[in-house]
């Protein structure tokens, strides 16, 4: 995960080429399958970036993301359909309601464990997809609630851009958090807590920050999302989003920034390249997560790094 | 009358908590030992279940020979599984643990589905319509059975780590590694031996509570996160609290069940357990494998 | 004036009184000892002090500043460091980066700072990294700068951890076992880095086993047994009295 980042005004500048050239595809083509696909991979970035920043960098195992994916859509679907918010205030204050929930959960359990905060994250995203499915008075159960547009970008290739610009921008602030001296004292707890207790560094603070900051960040991408598809239903809080933004992070590397990117991008489009049905694709999930941990723990970012251990070895 | 009612929704609570209790105290136990957090817990709950519902429409196997026969199945499945997964797992590699067993979930209930799909199977005894009458309630018998059942494990597993010197082993372990090597006690075999009762637990509640209601390759999830709930606010590793807590919370679960949407009745476990971590995070009766 | 002002601390687990009213008091620029046989209470007692344990009873002070029941975050910011046992590092960064890690909590950048990047966070930055290259050459470890802290020896792992506890211009440093399991040619040059820094005003608390480092290094010497304390002096009366002989080498057979 020590990597000589690039200062920071050319990675800024690769970044915003990278933006450049993904706003260009709509021109390249018009097919809504390309489109959606560009905004699951733009979605999925965000959140395993979130996950990244809080398994990899802090080192806790959180199952919450989807969680604030979910209460982040819910937050403004409501806000806009039921108090006729503008989306544009709506989407803010969805980010502060994750960040909220997120403070909530990672201070009541962080204080016990990180045991205790990986079965919590687990049990309040559960919680979350029950009430959404219960809570009918207030979301309408499982059938949702419809007609989530916003004016002016009903055509596809608008929200496609719109979305993939505010991930940029997500993953943009992710990128400099992560290589400011806070991600360096991320890493330093998940590295050897104790010592970074003894040299200054209060743990718990710095969990929450990396809790708050990938909270409001998925609550955003999560409102974006419900408003592509113009419904949310208690479908948002499934399991299935969490798996796959694990397998993201441990195949890409936990620690590692671009290789989560990169794993993002590539499962979101191979499965749907392979055609499986989603049992079958969960199916192999879990095998590969298995086998990840059996075989190979750090992922590819890992595997790197063990060469390059290696390196050094051999030349003292 | 409202009585009847009211004692009806005791005893369909009290069923539901033996059987959380036997997931719990298997949770437990497990976690207590070996320090790893069980995410497949509950599948090896609806392998149980499954299986149960195959040994009596194909093989034709009685009731009780059938949750006999699970339950010994289910503690050979917890040799291999301790054998294959778990035994490399030290307890610092907590998310490694954690990430296996859910990658094993994974793959038997996704597995499950792609194999037998959702539809939900009921599993026919001779005993399904039968009720017992007492004090103008109507008691199904298979629900006091379970509770029989369930009750003969507890004690089983009561004498086990209280009298036995294997048990006295596990909670010698429990305690401190290093002091019980010392005294010769092999860490692997007793931690194996922790696997193979929580499995087993876990594929006997499976396989008595299948008749009772339908099964289907998903019935294991929402019983684990609970069962997570359960071992929290009882105590990580405390395997008595961790059966106290799941009978009351069988017990609460129906009775807001009874009186409130349902919807609340789902979620009371999970807010005990929020409200627990925020004020008494040890859980209700502290932790350690205690009898 | 005291630098560290203990008193009646108390700490006891599963039964057993680990620590018992332990006192002493460790003046400012000194090399002071706290030496005992297995099982006195010396981890114990620096854990309780440098807030990685909570104590049953006992009050500790630095200066005047009260640090009783502090977290262990708040001692360090306070000017109280400390290296452990099993030696620690992160070992996945370069030594450089081992070493500003411990300095960046304590030159007053924020967060809002930090972020972007302001002038302050860069000049804190670069004071931070011409620190701790000096701290590397002081400790020999300087061609090893860029290396991942895994690649190092076990005695150079105490180097860095001793380095590592001296970037925040600590009050007080106190160092757990430094010298445990290192051979004698690395233990003579931690002696001679411990000197040369105690030169610059740091004061240090050095816990051991190793007789000899210790009478040749402390000043003062407190001596534990059983959790309590049996001696605390010069080095030279220490090393002679009766009951500290006693407790090391067992009741004389008479």
């Amino acid at each position: 995960m020590r990597r000589r980042p690039l200062p920071l005004p050319a990675s800024a500048a690769g970044i915003a080429a990278i933006w450049l050239v993904l706003l260009c595809v709509p021109w390249l083509t018009a097919s809504e399958y390309w489109l959606d696909t560009g905004i699951a991979i733009a979605t999925f970035a965000v959140l395993s970036t979130g996950l990244n920043l809080i398994y990899g960098y802090a080192g806790l195992l959180s199952f919450a993301q989807v969680a604030f994916f979910g209460l982040g859509g819910y937050g403004a679907a409501l806000l806009v359909t039921r108090l006729g918010w503008s989306f544009w205030l709506a989407l803010p204050a969805a980010a502060i309601i994750a960040t909220w929930a997120g403070l909530l959960i990672g201070y009541s359990s962080l204080r016990l464990s990180r045991h205790a905060f990986a079965i919590v994250s687990l049990s309040f995203a559960l919680l979350c997809g029950i009430v959404a499915r219960d809570w009918v008075a207030l979301t309408r159960g499982s059938m949702g609630i419809p007609g989530l547009s916003l004016p002016g970008f009903d055509a596809p290739a608008h929200m496609y851009r719109l979305t993939v610009t505010v991930a940029v921008i997500l993953l943009l602030g992710f990128h400099v958090l992560l290589s400011s001296r806070l991600g360096r004292a991320l890493q330093a707890i998940k590295l050897n807590e104790p010592l970074a207790q003894s040299q200054g560094i209060d743990p718990l603070r710095y969990k929450l920050l990396a809790i708050s900051v990938s909270a409001a960040a998925s609550g955003v991408m999560g409102a974006l999302f419900v408003f592509h598809l113009t419904i949310v239903d208690p479908s948002v809080f499934d399991f299935y989003y969490t798996e796959t933004m694990l397998i993201m992070v441990i195949l890409g590397g936990a620690g590692s920034f671009w290789g989560v990117i990169a794993a993002s991008a590539v499962f979101s489009i191979v499965p749907d390249l392979l055609r499986f049905s989603s049992d079958l694709r969960l199916t192999l999930y879990g095998l590969v997560l298995v086998a990840a941990m059996l075989l190979f723990p750090g992922g590819f970012a890992g595997m790197l790094r063990q060469r390059s251990l290696l390196r050094w070895k051999t030349r003292l | 009358m409202a009585d009847t009612y009211l004692l009806q929704l005791l005893l369909n609570g009290l069923v539901i908590g033996v059987i959380y209790a036997l997931i719990a105290m298997g949770l437990s136990l497990i976690f207590g030992l070996l320090g790893i957090v069980n995410f497949a817990h509950g599948e090896f709950y609806m392998l149980g279940a499954m299986l149960s519902f195959f040994a009596v429409t194909d093989l034709h196997l009685g009731y009780w020979t059938t949750i006999l026969a699970v339950t010994l199945v289910a503690g050979c499945v917890g040799v291999f599984f301790y054998h294959l997964f778990l035994s490399s797992l030290r307890a610092a590699d907590f998310e490694r643990s954690i990430l296996l067993t859910l990658g094993i979930s994974m793959v038997l209930q996704n597995g499950g589905i792609y194999l037998w799909t959702v539809t939900p199977r009921i599993v026919p005894t001779p005993y399904s319509y039968a009720a017992v009458t007492l004090g103008g309630m109507q008691l199904p018998v298979l629900r006091l059975f379970t509770l029989g059942i369930a009750t003969a494990a507890f004690l089983a597993l009561y004498l086990l780590l209280s009298h036995t010197l294997v048990g006295k082993a596990m909670r010698g372990l429990s305690q401190s590694s290093d002091a019980a090597a010392m005294v010769g006690i092999d860490h692997r075999s007793v931690a194996r031996l922790a696997v193979i009762i929580g499995i087993a637990l876990s594929g006997l509640a499976g396989a008595t509570l299948a008749p009772v209601y339908s099964v289907q390759p998903t019935m294991g999830s929402a019983f684990v996160f609970k069962a997570f709930a359960i071992v929290i606010i009882g105590g990580l590793g405390n395997i008595a609290g961790a059966a106290i807590t799941a009978i009351m919370l069988g017990i609460l679960e129906s009775l807001i069940g009874g009186f409130f949407p349902l919807t609340l009745a789902d979620s009371a476990g999970f807010i005990a357990m929020i409200v627990v971590l925020l004020f008494k995070p040890e859980g209700l009766f502290g932790r350690g494998v205690r009898v | 004036m005291t630098l560290l002002t203990v008193t009646g601390l108390s700490k006891s687990y599963a039964g057993v009184q680990a620590v018992h009213d332990l006192s002493y008091e460790i003046a400012p620029g000194s090399i002071s000892g706290l030496i005992g046989p297995n099982g006195s209470g010396k981890s114990t007692s620096i854990d309780c002090i440098s807030g990685f344990l909570r104590p049953d009873e006992g009050r500790w002070s630095l200066l005047d500043r009260d640090l009783t029941g502090m977290s262990a975050h708040a001692m360090a910011l306070a000017g109280l460091t400390r290296t452990f046992q099993t030696v620690r590092a992160y070992g996945e960064m370069t030594l450089v980066e081992n070493l500003c890690v411990a300095a960046q909590e304590h030159d007053g950048v924020g967060w809002w700072q930090a972020l972007r990047r302001s002038g302050a966070c860069q000049t804190a930055d670069a004071a931070a990294c011409a620190r701790a290259e000096e701290l590397l050459e002081k400790t020999g470890l300087a061609s090893y700068r860029d290396a991942p802290a895994q690649v190092l020896s076990y005695g150079q792992s105490k180097l860095l951890a001793i380095a590592a506890a001296m970037m925040a211009r600590p009050r007080l440093v106190i160092l757990d076992e430094p010298v445990a399991g290192v051979n004698p040619t690395m233990i003579r040059q931690i002696e001679t880095i411990i000197r040369a820094l105690n030169q610059q005003d740091v004061t240090f608390l050095i816990v051991e086993h190793n007789m000899d480092f210790i009478m040749s290094l402390c000043a003062q010497v407190i001596v534990l047994d059983a959790g309590q304390k049996i001696a605390d002096g010069p080095a030279d009366a220490v090393r002679r009295d009766p009951r500290v002989i006693e407790a090391y080498l067992g009741v004389a057979d008479a």
